[in-house]
């Protein structure tokens, strides 16, 4: 029998409905040079939230969480962010997907990291004890402590998540944005990364991350929004944004959606057999996809 | 040992040991951020560019240094905003501008006819021929840079390093940017005397990847790149003297020599199994810093 509810960290925490706004897309269309790629996009994050960005291979997750930092080109509607009181900007943890970082640069992680914190470390080029103290304690916590001095492509998968997380982390970010983070990681330093995520958020960081796993990583969130041809498809809990309806909408493709409980499974290949036939058909012998 | 400080009696000898020297320093520090946005052929790009500024400013009466140099900032803002659009590389956007700067130049010059004076040494360089003039004008742009590097240490390597993200993380990129455009032209105008066109694209691009193979660190990079840099246009241009080469070939030589020693040391340390990385890396600072 396969395992319905695989343990997630902190499995499915409350959504925020009551938190404040933090960011707030209206009508945005958004993209690069000349064409837009997400058009009339209606989308709120409250203070304290955790959601993921879902959808396939190019349809516009990446620049759903550009837009919110600030690095596409906007052709219409408006982006509106709430810093914290005093502040004139939000401060944005940014770590990009894998395929975008230049692992060849010559940065060691520890200096990889310190860029997070370039403004609060004011006018000198090197680190101060403070910025080193801080350092050492967050890639700790982050448990590479020991890989400082490494440079940035020497790191495995998961190490490298966490150096760039520990970027994000370093600059005390209001809000988290984070573009498949658990994309090229096994499954224990997957689990590791979502239970981390899952603790910043309790202790009060807003989240929003795409991913491409629908069964390990999005299911477990509060907040689901789907993309699909450069618009939201749908935004809601994973129980009501994962239909086949919608991921029919969201991937042109037919899907199963199982439900047991509080727990939910998309069948994410289905052969013509398998097409068409209720959610209460027993699961195949070797789960497929994920 | 007489014969060894014969060339220091000649004040223009040591002169232009000085100015290569500091040229060597200069090009070495500043290419690190040229090889690293890969942008290799910038500087001799820049530098036939720089020509052209070289012949408006004189055909209308400004100052060569003022004329050129914003002539330089100019292409260098050009190429950066081409190479930015994806369909046009970094090279084909140096390609395309630099000749056309260096063209009007020629076209200027054929138009006026009377004057070839000068401009051979701006092409081919002629160390010995530095005036104190040139030497404060070096001294100058090397105290720019030097200030411009400590002050902006952070925004530079965040913007080289990947600029969408540093924007998202409240780096002034176009400000970097224009910055640093600076910095680049009053280089290669500096150097122009010193080396000549053709040869500071080598000074600008040898040093520092030659430091890119003994080290994985920014920092010890940058120190190495400058520190490859003036020693080799400090032995160069002494050896030259003995051996009667054309100074500026010599440096350049001398810097493809340690970049040939360089490879080969990572070559044959990368066959080398046995020996841990970190072990490694301490062998390298140690060999290259002592
Ligand atoms: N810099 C860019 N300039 C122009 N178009 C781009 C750029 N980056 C992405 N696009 C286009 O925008 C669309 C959405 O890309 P995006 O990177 O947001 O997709 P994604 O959902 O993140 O995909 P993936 O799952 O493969 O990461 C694609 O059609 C892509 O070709
Ligand atoms: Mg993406």
């Amino acid at each position: 029998m396969v395992e319905l509810a695989p343990s997630a960290p902190g499995h499915r925490p409350p959504p925020h409905p009551d938190g404040e706004p933090l960011v707030e897309l209206s009508d945005l269309s958004t993209g690069y040079e000349r064409t837009p790629v997400l058009r009339n996009v209606d989308f709120t994050l409250r203070r304290g939230e955790f959601a993921g960005v879902v959808g396939p291979s190019g349809s516009g997750k990446t620049t759903l969480l550009r837009a919110i930092a600030g690095q596409t080109r906007r052709f219409a509607g408006a982006i509106k962010a709430t810093p914290r009181a005093g502040e004139r900007a939000l401060r944005l943890g940014y770590v990009p997907q894998v395929e975008a970082i230049n692992w060849n640069f010559p940065l060691t992680v520890g200096q990889a990291v310190l860029l997070g914190r370039w403004r609060e470390m004011g006018w000198r080029p090197w680190p101060r004890r403070h910025d080193r103290e801080l350092l050492a304690n967050i890639l700790d916590r982050l448990g590479i402590g020991h890989l400082a001095n490494r440079q940035i492509r020497a790191l495995s998968g998961g190490q490298q998540q966490r150096t760039f997380l520990a970027r994000a982390l370093i600059g005390d970010p209001d809000l988290l944005l984070l573009d498949e983070p658990t994309s090229g990681v096994d499954i224990k330093t997957r689990h590791e990364i979502m239970h981390l995520l899952g603790e910043l958020n309790r202790a009060g960081t807003t989240i929003l991350m795409s991913t491409h796993d629908l069964n390990a990583v999005a299911t477990h969130l509060p907040r689901l929004v789907c993309v699909g041809e450069g618009a939201l498809i749908a935004d809601g809990s994973p129980e009501d944004v994962l239909t086949p309806e919608v991921l029919r909408r969201t991937y042109g493709a037919e899907m199963l959606v199982l439900r047991r409980g509080d727990a939910i499974y998309v069948v994410e290949h289905l052969d013509d057999a398998m097409t068409g036939e209720s959610e209460e058909t027993p699961l195949p012998a070797t789960p497929v996809g994920g | 040992m007489g014969d060894l400080t014969d060339p220091f009696q000649f004040e223009f000898f040591v002169r232009g040991m000085v100015a290569a020297t500091l040229v060597g320093v200069l090009c070495g520090a500043v290419g690190v951020y040229v090889v690293l946005r890969s942008l290799a052929y910038i500087g001799h790009g820049l530098a036939h560019s720089i020509f052209g500024g070289a012949v408006v400013s004189f055909v209308s009466g400004i100052s060569f240094y003022i004329g050129a140099t914003l002539w330089g900032v100019f292409t260098v803002l050009l190429i950066n905003a081409v190479a930015r659009r994806r369909q046009i590389g970094g090279d084909a956007a140096i390609g395309i501008i630099t000749t056309c700067a260096f063209a009007l130049g020629v076209a200027l010059i054929s138009r006026h006819g009377q004057f070839t004076r000068d401009f051979d040494a701006a092409l081919f360089g002629e160390i010995l021929g530095i005036t104190s003039g040139d030497l404060t004008v070096i001294g100058g742009v090397l105290v720019l840079a030097a200030a411009v590097v400590f002050a902006f240490w952070k925004q530079l390597l965040f913007t080289t390093f990947d600029s969408d993200v540093a924007s998202t993380y409240g780096v002034p990129v176009p400000w970097v940017e224009a910055l640093f455009s600076l910095v680049l032209a009053a280089t290669v105008i500096a150097s122009l005397q010193v080396l000549g066109a053709t040869l500071i694209a080598a000074a600008l691009v040898i040093p520092p990847v030659t430091a890119r193979l003994l080290t994985d660190s920014f920092t010890r990079m940058f120190a190495l790149a400058a520190l490859l840099g003036g020693a080799s246009g400090l032995v160069g241009v002494y050896v030259s003297w003995f051996i009667n080469v054309s100074s500026g070939a010599t440096v350049v030589l001398l810097q493809g020599a340690l970049f040939a020693v360089a490879l080969a040391w990572a070559v044959a340390r990368s066959r080398w199994p046995g020996t841990g990385s970190g072990e490694r890396l301490a062998a390298i600072e140690g060999a290259a810093i002592d």
